[in-house]
């Protein structure tokens, strides 16, 4: 659910004409720290060279790697996320506070920790690790290893971003349906998820990017088949700088893409 | 063969307020829910329709259980508060989604006026609107009883009477039993056909409105329906006819005779205080007369409010006066009046709790 803005008061209230300006100066000095080296980075590199790079094969390949495993990790934090978000929204007591802490732990966790964490189980010393590679389907030094490293930092966002969206849509709102005899699956179709829509839709949004991104726990875990993040990393070890900048930019423009959906269809966590 | 509703022994804990154990049938009529907020009105509607589970004791409608079923199982139709329209739906959608047949939509949109707005989403419709959507939508499914919480409450006064009017020929159409609750008396004595007042989750009263507003059975219910005038008072003497109490320093003569107790509150409903001018004595010779003086009045738009000082017995009565007796007996501070109460004006509840 949109909150609607707020329309703030001005500043000079509260704080006098020196202090604004003290807080513009501050923050006008972090918003090009910001800015400066996003613009340099595509200046760096002149446009038809990163067109070119763009075709190289190993660019393709992790692009192709980190989309595909990204979009499955969306998918599996969403398909197990929104329910526990669900069950979180609604239940209040001492347990809920202890779940959505563990929630929250490999958002908080390094993602190298989070990488051993996982190889400790699926890692392929690991009981587990073993019979998956017996099946011909091991879970490192794959697909299946990029996508759960990706799930465990990213499907958090899933759940944290999910719940406060839940927690919008007035519980009033489910009774009544339910009260005209609706089941509580047809209670969730048509009145909890339409209304929540938004906010999920921005929970996605941030999984994906945040699994798109990952770099720490997938190294951890697959180091092939490279993903973007990786790419980057190796070009920039054996190649030096100038040859991580088209992944990087490539991996810019899809932030970029992520920002523009959750201030259009989906509704901003953070605003 | 009718619905008829049937609570027993209903029983609902809360860690600073117990509901119950609560006993009551409600046939197909209208039972208006009376009680101040935190009463446990809204908690004996969730009851019914199943958003709350109690802890113990059986609600029965037509003789079939409805504790432990789910809410969508129980036929019981509710109307919210704020109407809880879906507000991702227009009007029409909204009533569509509950109907049971396609047809019932544009039956109940002519039944409520509400052909003009069916295509507009609830945000854009006045409270009003949303409250003749949301009962639109209720009947819809048809149910077997009718909840309703306070649904005129956010409304303004000229729209909050009329709807009342149409709620009140709206529930004579309904052959199932009807719950309205309510914080305002008027409400509840306009469409109750009886009046169940509520105090801390228990039931402090049941009956038609007139019995509720004239012979209320404690002071908490006397003072809920707008009875201010509670005295101890004394019985001195008891007949079969009627009931003779000393009430400050005068003697009042009551018809009341059921009354076994010695010490009572002698309760008089303000609205059945009739006042006149001094030394005219005209009227029921047989009521209680008593002078006094205005000590101060209030214009309360449809009728006046005075606190009279009663010469004889240094206590204050209040007496609501409409406004051309007002005017005809030039009323203002200090002047001097006849009050004459009725013999069976004065109610007695036993002892002075």
């Amino acid at each position: 659910m949109a909150t609607g803005s707020h329309s703030n008061r001005s500043g000079t209230d509260t704080f006098g004409f020196d202090w604004l300006s003290v807080a513009l100066v501050l923050g006008g000095v972090l918003l090009l720290y910001y800015v400066v080296p996003m613009v340099s980075l595509f200046l760096s590199v002149p446009a038809g060279e990163i067109l070119a790079q763009m075709i190289n094969p190993t660019v393709v390949d992790s692009a192709t790697t980190s989309l595909l495993s990204a979009s499955i990790s969306t998918v599996i934090a969403t398909l197990f996320g929104l329910p526990l978000a669900y069950w979180l929204a609604r239940t209040n007591g001492a347990v809920t506070k202890i779940v959505l802490a563990v929630v929250v732990l490999p958002l908080v966790l390094p993602p190298t920790v989070g990488g051993i964490v996982l190889l400790t189980v699926f890692g392929p010393s690991s009981p587990l690790g073993e019979a998956a590679i017996a099946a011909g389907f091991p879970l490192t030094r794959s697909l299946a290893g990029v996508v759960l490293a990706q799930t465990f930092v990213a499907s958090p966002f899933v759940v944290v971003t999910a719940k406060a969206a839940f927690e919008g849509v007035d519980q009033t709102l489910e009774y009544a349906s339910r009260s005209l005899g609706k089941s509580r699956w047809t209670t969730a179709r048509n009145v909890t998820l339409p209304l929540a829509g938004p906010g999920i839709l921005a929970g996605i949004t941030l999984a994906f990017a945040r699994a798109i991104g990952e770099f720490g726990a997938t190294m951890m875990l697959a180091y092939y088949p490279r993903t973007m993040p990786v790419q980057i990393w190796v070009a920039f070890i054996e190649l030096g700088l100038d040859n991580a900048y088209p992944v990087a930019i490539l991996l810019v423009l899809i932030a970029a893409a992520a920002l523009l959906i959750l201030n259009t269809v989906a509704s901003n966590p953070w605003e | 063969m009718g619905m008829t509703l049937e609570l027993s022994r209903l029983r609902k804990a809360y860690r600073q307020f117990d509901f119950g154990p609560m006993d009551l049938t409600v046939e197909e009529e209208v039972l208006a829910v009376l009680g101040p907020s935190g009463s446990g009105k809204t908690t004996l509607l969730s009851l019914i329709a199943g958003s709350t589970s109690p802890d113990s004791g059986s609600i029965q409608l037509d003789g079939r259980e409805l504790v432990g079923l789910p809410l969508q199982d129980r036929h019981v139709g509710m109307v919210f508060q704020e109407g809880a329209l879906f507000p991702h739906m227009t009007a029409r959608e909204n009533i569509a989604y509950a109907a049971t047949a396609s047809d019932r939509v544009d039956e109940l949109a002519t039944l409520f006026e509400l052909e003009d707005v069916l295509d507009r989403k609830p945000p854009t419709l006045s409270g009003g609107e949303r409250q003749r959507v949301a009962l639109a939508r209720t009947l819809a499914t048809d149910p077997d009883v009718l909840l309703l919480d306070e649904p005129l409450s956010s409304l303004d006064a000229p729209i909050r009477k009329r709807l009342r009017d149409e709620l009140h020929s709206l529930f004579e159409s309904l052959e199932i039993p009807v719950l309205y609750v309510t914080h305002d008396q008027r409400t509840a004595t306009a469409l109750g056909d009886q009046i169940a007042i509520v105090r801390d989750g228990d039931l402090e009263q049941v009956g038609s409105p007139s019995t509720v507003l004239t012979r209320p059975t404690n002071r908490f219910v006397a003072r809920f329906t707008g009875n201010e005038n509670l005295f101890d008072g004394t019985v001195i003497d008891r007949t079969a006819d009627g009931t003779t109490v000393q009430l400050s320093d005068i003697q009042c003569r009551t018809t009341a005779s059921d009354i076994h107790t010695s010490t009572v509150t002698v309760c008089i409903h303000p609205s059945r205080v009739e006042i006149e001018a001094p030394y005219i004595a005209d009227g029921d010779r047989t009521a209680n007369t008593v002078t006094g003086t205005v000590a101060r009045w209030l214009n309360e738009g449809s009728e006046y409010r005075i606190d009279i000082e009663i010469e004889a017995g240094s206590f204050t009565l209040t007496a609501n006066v409409r406004p051309p007796t007002f005017e005809r007996l030039a009323l203002e501070n200090g002047s001097e009046v006849q009050v004459l109460i009725p013999q069976d004006s004065i109610h007695l509840i036993p002892g002075r709790d």
